[in-house]
């Protein structure tokens, strides 16, 4: 029973409840929401924007905000679109050299927005249009399509009978939850967050974990980029218009806070999920794009506000069923 | 009642016999402290009524209840022979009372004139701010006030003195028939000082009352009619100033009382921990040299805005360096952050403890073990049931409440922060570490384990630079104390032989010795 009470006050069990709630109303509006076919195409989807939330999560835990893993992805696309197929790159360098270039791309946006004294809302707004702008640029706008037949068996192959992307998520979540929990940047990375400077005043090298931070987002961007080539065998600047923001929704839906210092991977693994659900449910009824746009929309206020409210919800509650105490 | 009577006395020369502003039986408290007991004071126009007291003595606290900002929970203010409430600031305002704050309320990315005439536009009839009128009214105050400032510049290009000025300028461009200033000159120089001077005696002939508050006794006599003198939040005295002599002043400031029980231990050692020579910085610090033994208390005494932290945040590398050295344990060390003063075993204890001290995303071991994580490290990872194991016999060492170890730190008590960030510098086995104010705000049983910590922490070989308000504290916790005014350290002694006499005086700039009659000694 202790150990009840204590999910429930604990951050994860808001998201949770948020999934589970629009994963009901999924089974229960359409019954192809359950079969096993559609699980494994969840996963499919939720693939990518959950591997952006990792850094997105990141960069929010620091105080900070990261609006650039939309165009970052798509960069990364048409980059490993050019490198493998009209360069000819064998695929694994290509990976590998689109995931230092998010790296790269990560290290300036965290430059700027720590040394360059910059709010990383501002970088990151810029970074969005120019890494969306290099991306036409090395494309010339045209769409890059049949990248390698290689990309394929890596997104929709599966092992034990599940998708390969469930484990990829799997796996990178339990790192980045590792990294948070456990070492010492991840606290680090709480503690800048929480109170600046308090971080400071403690030893803690503020701007080189904000930095680090960004690093990360851009890592986890490309990560994304090159699931989502594979995914599509192709690559194309007008790719991952909507992650950035679903990135953003993810996490705060998973509790993270805004001002930093309160979130974890796991929820916001939930908060991505919830997300992707809601997707695939409006999608499964054929509900046109504006009506998803509008529902994602309306999920995230509700699933942040149930967060905000929680106590006054929590404090009505508790008055509704009170004993008249002797006190 | 018998108070009232003699103020009325006192104040048979003054050419008003009913007081304009009057506050009776005023009470106010704050979490683990009364501020202000029972406090009565009349001001009468034409009148310049000074405020006196220590540190905490609840001046700017009174000062705050008649202006509006607090609310007092029982007493009267009286305007004009009516009793008057004030919700906020506004009601005050409207009411005619005009107030300098020791703390800027100026907007600092607006011009100096937006700012004057901020929350009250005046507009044409057509609703446009009519900003010919606001310039020329500006003009006037500036020249009232023989400032040169341009009414065009933006407030936050302003050196501080000027900044200063302008909250002045703002103050008496109100419609008021009282002006409260708290340390108008804390930021002024000699000159400007000076003409604030003429200016406060042509308010006076304009039949306005003011409210004066300041450090500097030299001011006061030379500007003041009356003086309250304030202690601990009660009332002492209300006098004419032509009764009374600077000695007379700083004796009832400091009270007959000073019966606190201090559980002073000496485990100053023969050897040095920190040597500060020469220092300069850019923040202000003037040439500061001194040397804190091992296991020593050395405090440093000075008013609000002396310097005393300046100098405390030089140590720990948060200000930058002009000129000077700084040796630790007789080695060199070069400390141009925190994070490299922490390295060589520095610990900080910040005056602002929830703004920069406390996590409170963080439960209280995360809190303590935040300065040494690297002591967690089981191979690459941090070891929680380690972090949980230290958390909780810290917890128990410093008698810290127990929910620290499940809740945010937000939940405990100021006193029981303050432990929690002991604690943390304990852990990082700091070798000096640096006490800003720790008993600010805390009551007095938290306060009395500060001092046991501080003698737990000096016998286990720790130094410790205390800064504190709280003289009486300051002259019974420490081994020997710096007294510092406008970033100089005017003189250093052993704590067992000054007096509070003697510390207020030369923080206060009245004079080194008992002397303080003598005004001129030190006044810049």
């Amino acid at each position: 029973m202790e150990r009840v009470a204590k999910f429930f006050r604990s951050t994860v069990a808001g998201p949770m409840v948020a999934f589970l709630l629009v994963a009901t109303m999924a089974s229960l509006a359409t019954p192809r929401f359950l079969q096993p076919q559609n699980l494994a195409n969840v996963s499919l989807q939720v693939a990518t924007v959950a591997v952006v939330s990792i850094g997105a999560t990141l960069v929010i835990l620091t105080g900070g905000i990261d609006l650039s893993p939309g165009s970052t992805v798509a960069l990364i696309t048409c980059t490993l679109a050019i490198l493998v197929k009209k360069m000819g790159y064998p695929l694994w360098v290509g990976i590998a050299l689109c995931l230092l270039l998010g790296v790269i791309l990560g290290f300036i946006n965290g430059f700027f927005s720590t040394y360059g004294k910059i709010p990383s809302f501002i970088v990151t707004l810029a970074t969005m249009s120019i890494y969306r702008g290099l991306a036409f640029l090395i494309t010339g706008g045209t769409p890059i399509f049949t990248v390698s037949p290689q990309l394929g068996p890596l997104f929709y192959g599966k092992f034990l009978g599940i998708p390969l992307p469930f484990y990829y998520v799997v796996i990178l979540y339990t790192v980045g939850a590792i990294f948070l929990r456990n070492t010492i940047p991840g606290r680090g990375i709480y503690a800048v967050g929480g109170n600046e400077s308090a971080a400071r005043l403690t030893g803690i090298a503020v701007n080189r974990t904000r930095l680090l931070a960004f690093v990360l987002a851009g890592l986890t961007a490309s990560i994304g980029g090159v699931l989502l080539t594979a995914w599509l065998n192709s690559g194309s600047p007008n790719y991952g218009q909507e992650l950035g923001l679903q990135s953003i929704a993810a996490a705060v839906i998973g509790g993270a806070s805004l001002a930093g210092g309160i979130g974890s991977m796991i929820a916001t693994l939930f908060g991505a999920l919830t997300v992707a659900v809601v997707q695939n449910g409006l999608n499964l009824l054929a509900v046109p794009a504006s009506w998803q746009e509008i529902t994602l929309g309306i999920v995230i206020v509700l699933a942040v506000g149930l967060d905000m409210w929680r106590e006054t919800i929590g404090r009505g509650v508790s008055r509704l069923f009170r004993q008249p105490s002797a006190r | 009642m018998s108070l009232i009577v003699e103020t009325l006395n006192s104040v048979q020369s003054n050419p008003a016999i009913e007081p304009v502003w009057e506050v009776r039986n005023i009470s106010k408290a704050f979490p683990g402290v009364q501020a202000l007991d029972n406090v009565s004071m009349a001001v009468f126009s034409g009148e310049v009524h000074a405020l006196l007291g220590e540190n905490g003595s609840g001046k700017s606290t009174l000062a705050k209840c008649i202006a509006g900002v607090y609310q007092p929970e029982s007493g009267e203010i009286i305007s004009h022979a009516n009793p008057v409430t004030f919700r906020n600031p506004m009601d005050a305002r409207f009411a005619g009372v005009a107030t300098i704050f020791q703390e800027f309320s100026l907007v600092p990315t607006l011009t100096v004139a937006e700012n004057i005439f901020l929350g009250r536009f005046p507009r044409l009839s057509t609703g446009i701010i009519d900003w010919a009128t606001i310039r020329e009214e500006t003009d006037k105050v500036l020249e009232q006030l023989s400032l040169k400032i341009d009414p065009n510049a933006v407030v936050k290009t302003l050196s501080v003195a000027e900044q200063q000025l302008v909250e002045i300028a703002k103050a008496i461009s109100m419609e008021s028939s009282l002006l409260i200033m708290d340390e108008p000159t804390a930021a002024l120089g000699l000159l400007e000082t000076q003409s604030l001077m003429e200016l406060i005696r042509r308010l006076t002939k304009q039949d306005k009352a003011i409210i004066y508050i300041s450090h500097r006794l030299d001011e006061v006599f030379q500007i003041a009619d009356r003086v309250t003198i304030l202690k601990d939040g009660k009332h002492i005295v209300t006098s004419p100033l032509s009764e009374l002599k600077m000695s007379d002043v700083v004796r009832l400031m400091i009270g007959y009382e000073i019966q606190q029980h201090y559980p002073k231990e000496t485990n100053a050692k023969e050897a040095v921990c920190l040597e500060v020579e020469n220092l300069v910085t850019e923040n202000g610090v003037n040439d500061v040299s001194f040397t804190v033994n091992v296991g020593e208390v050395f405090g440093l005494g000075g008013m609000l805005g002396s310097g005393r932290t300046e100098i405390a945040r030089a140590i720990y590398g948060l200000d930058h360096f002009v000129s000077g050295k700084i040796l630790l344990y007789g080695e060199k060390v070069h400390l141009r952050s925190p994070v490299e003063a922490v390295g060589v075993g520095i610990g900080y204890l910040p005056e602002n403890r929830k703004a920069d001290g406390c996590f409170f995303n963080f439960e209280a071991p995360k809190n303590i073990t935040i300065s040494r994580l690297k002591e967690l490290l089981q191979g690459p990872f941090l070891s929680l049931s380690q972090e949980r194991k230290v958390g909780e016999a810290y917890v128990k060492r410093m008698n810290i409440h127990p929910t620290a170890l499940e809740k945010s730190v937000q939940f405990l008590s100021g006193g029981n922060q303050q432990k929690v960030i002991v604690a943390r510098w304990l852990f990082s086995q700091a070798r000096l570490l640096i006490m800003d104010e720790p008993t600010q705000g805390i009551d007095i049983g938290a306060k009395l384990e500060v001092y046991n910590v501080i003698n737990e922490l000096t016998r286990s070989g720790i130094s410790i630079l205390l800064i504190s308000s709280d003289f009486p504290e300051l002259l019974a916790m420490c081994d020997r104390i710096g007294v510092v005014r406008d970033g100089r350290i005017l003189y250093i002694n052993e704590a067992r032989q000054m007096t509070e006499y003697q510390l207020i005086g030369i923080a206060s700039g009245v004079g080194l010795s008992g002397e303080i009659e003598d005004i001129a000694v030190i006044s810049s």
